[in-house]
């Protein structure tokens, strides 16, 4: 028996296997440079969505899950912590993430001064025409 | 089973739909302009699935980059190229 958040992560997970094939389908299959772009930052954005889906943690017994972030510290009580490792959701992809988006900015910055420069030399931006130009 | 997590994970899988309608739109557009629209559109909803999968910091970071810094990077480099897609 499905309960009904299961049915409703099985419909996020779905679409964003679907927004993975059309941006692998935009950068693979559409000629324009800028529109390989685009579709690049969709892929990994949708890369980072599936990262935090699997550090995601489901309620347990109706207590709400919460973001890692602990804001208890001042106080001892060791109780606190105890709920908090039992409720907080996991941090390690959130890191990882967190450190994909910049890299990922840093990789797009790139490729558009590559396009820029494409530009510059070739006077168009569209796979077919850069490719029958060679030299 | 709890209907409180239900409900979010609802409104959760709803965003999800549109964003992969707004990447639809986003990867079949002609014109660049709407086409990096889309995607700011697409990205916004993205922060939001961020922020009910229960990581604000991550948004930090992603709504500046993904909503403000793309978009403006590849309008400045479609206003300096071209602006149509050749079919």
């Amino acid at each position: 028996m499905i309960t009904l958040s299961e049915y409703f992560m099985t419909i996020l997970i779905t679409c964003m296997i679907v927004n993975l094939g059309l941006a692998l389908y935009g950068v693979f299959f559409k000629p324009n440079l800028i529109k390989k772009i685009i579709a690049l930052t969709i892929l990994g954005d949708t890369a980072n969505t599936f990262a935090l889906i699997i550090g995601y943690r489901m309620w347990v017994a109706g207590v709400p899950s919460r973001p890692p972030v602990f804001t208890e510290w001042r106080s001892n009580n060791p109780l606190l912590l105890f709920v908090f490792t039992k409720t907080a959701v996991d941090p390690l992809p959130q890191a990882l993430v967190l450190t994909a988006i910049v890299i990922g900015l840093a990789v797009t910055l790139f490729l558009v001064f590559l396009t820029l420069q494409a530009w510059k030399i070739y006077r168009s931006v569209d796979m077919r025409d850069i490719r029958r130009l060679k030299g | 089973m709890s209907y409180g997590e239900a409900f979010l994970l609802g409104i959760t899988a709803l965003a999800a739909i549109f964003s992969t309608i707004a990447t639809y739109m986003a990867i079949m557009e002609r014109d660049l302009l709407k086409a990096v629209i889309f995607s700011a559109i697409q990205s916004t909803i993205y922060a939001f699935i961020y922020y009910m999968l229960m990581a604000p910091d991550i948004d930090l970071v992603y709504i500046p980059v993904a909503v403000g810094l793309y978009p403006a990077v590849i309008i400045a480099l479609i206003k300096k190229t071209t602006r149509e897609e050749k079919p």
